[in-house]
């Protein structure tokens, strides 16, 4: 009774039931269609003329599916009920033979029946509402989506890490706690023992935040400034790769992105057109100008930093460095501050700088992103450790505290996290 | 006068620590009161270790000192000896103890009650009078029935219970008292859920017969502190206390014994505390660790016994001679009075309000080890809140509860009226969330608002910490506008290492301000960014957690939550938030998906906390 209620709620604006083909566009042996939400079992038990009840539970049926007495394809569909699914609701695959035509009548058939378009990445979306995956684990899916490569266990080696590491901070707080309350019982003063379970915390929290940098996907680096200032060969120094570098400003008009690795820190660097041009290079900018988000970066250049990153550019609020660029061009500079601090010289003829820009681009995370909270985490065992030296057992405490908070909304649904899983959401697929 | 002519609008059962402020609490509050007891001699006895205060425990004597209690008071009078504890390891987690005179502590406490003019019966109480909803005050075995319009029952260790040592077994609440079996049974018969739990002492030795040059002198600190702000003359004479260590021998005369303890052999079925465990339950859980720690506390100035703390023991009193004199100095002890454990019964959390009363009757209010904790401090904070409960039920006014973001009182309430306990309930520094907030020092600060809406201040108290408050604030206002070194004397504050002293020093208009309080508003701005975050933390949960859902039709609709939760809160229908975090199968995911729903719905803040439910 429940599902038939469900599903007539679902014929309204907002459905219940999302579908999406889970498998690449074009001609194959056999495509599969995903179907997801309370109330599946019974759409697709209608279409397929199935009696009601059929798919309950682990199944798989075989069955035709039909508009208009004539047939569309014989498909397999396999259910999954509620709590055992990727998306952790009731779910149906449909595997139905790979022909475009075919999948694009099917889908037709499943919205009109109430089910709707799926967005980009919302099965999974699902699973992390209901509980099945976690903030990492989506991000650890995002990059291996993106990527194409293996950055880490789904299942989430990041995650035991992280339970490992609440282990390591219980541990500490115990024999913290322990002093506090009974430590008048053992006159040998324990503080020893504390700062030896402190200083392994510390050794494990600087893995933690290797990771995490691993994991983390979709922060980009955005090279921007006026055309000729340097930015692809900037960009071909960092990647090791080959933009399209000429003297005839204007050479990179579509923008070149790589994903990269700068000291440990994944991200994807992206070279774009000139600033300050017209036609389609105004376009190509406005273009850059539209992708920026407040948790990208972007290193501003120009020529012995003369110019000053446009307004709109500030509006957006990413991180910003200045960079007088070709600075073995004019070795006195007159320009020593902008408005984003100090303005740093860059030669990619001699090199200077470039070290730099490489650990600006690879540290301060940013608040929204994984590696900030792991950040922020580790900041916290410092303090208390200190606190510990200080005589402020109560204070240190706190500290420990908030480590564990932070830790445990990275391994929940961390209000913080937030955007770093859209983010990751947002960079799947559709059947994703 | 026939006593039960008369009707009471309080009757206090149990002359213990909890009765004695339940008894003052009421009285202050202007009710006609009684307190019950088997024996007058033993009003205000210091059942187990000679001592007032430690960690967390010393904050909440003081913050019964700031609700006019009368335990700080009675410890100040009569103390041997003063420790703060954890005196290295911040402010934050200080713990005052004294060590005190345990003939002189219960003959305060008789005085006291005496000068408040208290009328205190010796008898044995039997069962309530009268229905379970409202019973109309209490029957005992020589004086019959007494009407009474509340009843506070604190009658600790009495409820059935059995003292066991070694083999033997005799009934009794405490050595050389009786067990209130009647009234356990009627409290089963009227079908309130009892369990059981046990606890131990130690053995008291004749002092004459330590060696005390073989023990480690632990000197009292000089100090003024006194944990009543009344800050009556304090005793300037101090006694020593010792410490010894226990070795392996000690252990194996234990072992030799162990298939004597009436624990290990089943023959307690409660559960024992686990912070303050029996020497017998040490050598199993630490086998390999031989040394614990144990303290020589003499008993009074003039009492003639030592008191072993950290030795307590129910194994036979064999077993105990042999333990006891395995330890360096106590060669030749003699034990005067053995150690024993007793095992008792007690409420379940469930049957008990926030306001310390059982739910199911009207008029009928609980407190000390009958709520399940254990600890002089602990039963004595909650005395006072059922007194004066009681005491706001007779003038029909709402129930009244500390919260738990300013005191260890509120804390203590919460912790065992809504999660419960599976040993004696001890408190600790770490069951609250403000541990910086919730010191020693800013106790009448805290308190003073709750005190005066409870209505439990005498005026001269009242006056008191009117004083203080207003002094903190003056010492706020000098703050704010001196300057330190180039910078706001708060901020230098937060410095570390800055202290009280130096403070006055650079800043002269101080001088005639009292230093704790001084050190206290130091304390204040030195955490203050701590303070600030717990608070806004505590703050977003005690909003979310009293958020009303009852306005919510389905469940079932809400899709910000996911579906097995849906089915699971359909069901339930839970009242607040905080109900629906107890149901089982529910995930935080869930409540902030809830919540998330509820602000799109604009739902309004249900606000009234501190309102106790039926």
């Amino acid at each position: 009774m429940q599902i038939k209620k469900n599903h007539d709620m679902n014929s309204d604006v907002s459905p219940e039931i999302i579908c999406a083909p889970a498998t690449p566009e074009g001609y194959s042996a056999l495509a599969v269609i995903r179907v997801s939400g309370a109330g599946s079992f019974d759409l697709i038990e209608r279409i397929m003329s199935l009696k009601a009840g059929r798919l309950r539970g682990t199944r798989r049926k075989l069955g035709i599916i039909s508009e208009k007495g004539e047939i569309v394809d014989e498909v397999i569909a396999f259910s999954w009920p509620a709590g055992r699914s990727y998306t952790g609701e009731e779910m149906v695959e449909i595997t139905c033979h790979g022909v475009p035509e075919i999948i694009r009548k099917i889908m037709d058939i499943l919205i009109r029946h109430g089910a709707g378009k799926a967005d980009n990445g919302e099965f999974t979306r699902r699973a992390f509402m209901s509980g099945k995956l976690n903030a990492i684990q989506i991000m650890a899916l995002a990059s291996i989506w993106n990527e194409g490569r293996e950055t880490g266990n789904i299942s989430g080696r990041f995650s035991r890490e992280c339970e490992e590491f609440i282990i390591l901070i219980d541990k500490a707080k115990e024999l913290l706690e322990g002093d506090i309350e009974f430590g008048e019982s053992h006159l040998d003063s324990e503080r020893k023992v504390i700062l030896k379970e402190f200083s392994s915390l510390i050794e494990a929290s600087e893995t933690l935040v290797k990771r995490a940098g691993n994991i983390e996907v979709g922060q980009k680096v955005f090279l921007m400034g006026p055309f000729n200032s340097g930015k692809s060969t900037l960009f071909n120094i960092l990647a090791g790769g080959k933009a399209l570098v000429s003297d005839i400003p204007g050479t990179t008009r579509d923008g070149t992105r790589k994903n990269i690795e700068i000291r440990g820190r994944k991200v994807i660097l992206c070279d774009t057109a000139g600033t300050g041009g017209e036609g389609l290079d105004l376009q190509a900018s406005k273009a850059v100008l539209e992708e920026i988000q407040e948790f990208d970066k972007v290193v501003w250049m120009s020529q012995d930093g003369r110019k000053k990153p446009p307004e709109e550019l500030s509006g957006k609020s990413p991180e910003i460095l200045e960079v007088a660029s070709k600075c073995d061009l004019n070795p006195v500079s007159r320009q020593t501050s902008g408005k984003h601090g100090e303005i740093r010289k860059l030669s990619s003829v001699t090199g200077e700088g470039i070290s730099l820009i490489e650990e600006w681009i690879s540290t301060s995370p940013g608040n929204m992103s994984l590696a900030g909270a792991v950040d922020r985490i580790v900041n916290h065992i410092l303090k208390a450790e200190e606190f510990v030296t200080g005589d402020e057992f109560g204070i240190a405490s706190e500290h420990l505290n908030e480590a564990e908070r932070e830790i445990r909304s990275i391994l929940g649904k961390g209000e913080n996290l937030t955007l770093s899983v859209e983010r990751a959401l947002s960079s799947m697929c559709v059947g994703k | 006068m026939n006593i039960s002519d008369n009707t009471f609008d309080v009757i206090v059962v149990g002359g213990g620590h909890a009765g004695i402020e339940a008894v003052l609490a009421a009285e202050r509050m202007g009710c006609s009161v009684m307190l019950i007891t088997a024996k007058y001699g033993r009003i205000g006895e210091m059942s187990c270790n000679p001592a007032i205060g430690g960690i967390a425990k010393g904050t909440l004597v003081r913050e019964i000192d700031s609700l006019d209690g009368s335990m700080g008071k009675a410890a100040d009078a009569t103390r041997l000896h003063f420790r703060m504890l954890n005196r290295r390891k911040g402010p934050a987690v200080w713990g005052p103890r004294v060590q005190s005179d345990a003939d002189a502590y219960a003959h305060f406490q008789r005085q006291n009650l005496a000068e408040r003019g208290i009328v205190i019966i010796e008898d044995e109480v039997l069962a309530l009078e009268g229905h379970t909803e409202k019973p109309e005050g209490i029957r005992c075995r020589k004086n019959g029935v007494i009407y009474g319009r509340t009843v506070v029952l604190a009658v600790g260790t009495f409820l059935r219970g059995r003292l066991f040592r070694g083999q033997n077994e005799w009934r009794g609440g405490r050595i050389g008292d009786i067990t209130a079996d009647n009234l356990e049974e009627d409290i089963r018969r009227r079908l309130f859920h009892v369990e059981r739990f046990k606890t131990g002492t130690p053995a008291r030795i004749v002092r004459t017969s330590v060696d005390t040059s073989d023990l480690i002198i632990q000197e009292s600190e000089k100090t003024d502190f006194s944990f009543s702000m009344d800050r009556n003359a304090l005793p300037i004479k101090h006694e020593i206390c010792y410490l010894t260590k226990t070795n392996r021998n000690t252990m194996m005369a234990a072992k030799e014994y162990m298939h004597l303890s009436p624990l290990l052999a089943g023959r307690i079925d409660g559960t024992g505390p686990r912070y303050c465990p029996s020497y017998e339950d040490k050598v199993v859980k630490f086998p390999e660790r031989e040394q614990h720690n144990i303290y020589v506390e003499p008993m009074g100035k003039r009492s003639r016994m030592f008191y072993l703390n950290g030795l307590s023991s129910s194994l036979p009193a064999e077993a105990q001679e042999k333990m006891v004199r395995t330890l360096p100095g106590f060669k030749k002890a003699v034990i005067a009075v053995y150690g024993y454990a007793v095992e008792y019964s007690f409420i379940n959390y469930t049957e008990i309000t926030p306001a310390l009363r059982l739910r199911r009757t009207e008029n009928v209010f609980v407190a000390g080890q009958m709520c399940g904790t254990s600890g002089y401090e602990e039963a004595a904070a909650q005395g006072l809140i059922a007194g004066a409960n009681a005491a706001r039920a007779v003038k029909r006014v709402p129930q009244h509860t500390p919260s738990r973001s300013n005191s260890y009182l509120g804390v203590m309430i919460d912790d065992i009226v809504s999660k419960g306990t599976d040993e004696p309930y001890r408190l600790f520094s770490s069951r609250a969330e403000n541990r910086l907030y919730i010191r020693q020092d800013n106790a009448g600060r805290r308190l003073y608002e709750f005190g005066r809406s409870l209505g439990v201040l005498s005026e001269r108290k009242s006056l008191l910490l009117e004083a203080e408050m207003n002094e903190a604030a003056e010492i706020e206002k000098v703050l704010k506008k001196s300057i330190i070194d180039g910078c706001q004397a708060e901020l230098w504050c937060r410095r570390p290492g800055a202290e009280a002293e130096r403070l006055v020093e650079l800043i002269p208009m101080l001088s005639s301000f009292r230093m704790d309080t001084i050190f206290s508003v130091m304390l204040d701005e030195k955490y203050s960014g701590y303070i600030k975050r717990s608070m806004k933390r505590d703050e977003s949960r005690r909003r979310a957690s009293s958020v009303n859902l009852s306005n919510i039709a389905s469940y079932m609709e809400i899709k910000e939550i996911c579906w097995e939760a849906r089915e699971v809160l359909e069901k339930a229908k839970p009242r607040t938030l905080a109900d629906a975090e107890k149901i089982p199968g529910i995930r935080p995911t869930d409540l902030e998906g809830l919540l998330l729903y509820l602000a799109g719905k604009r739902f309004t803040w249900n606000n009234s906390l501190n309102t106790e439910t039926k």
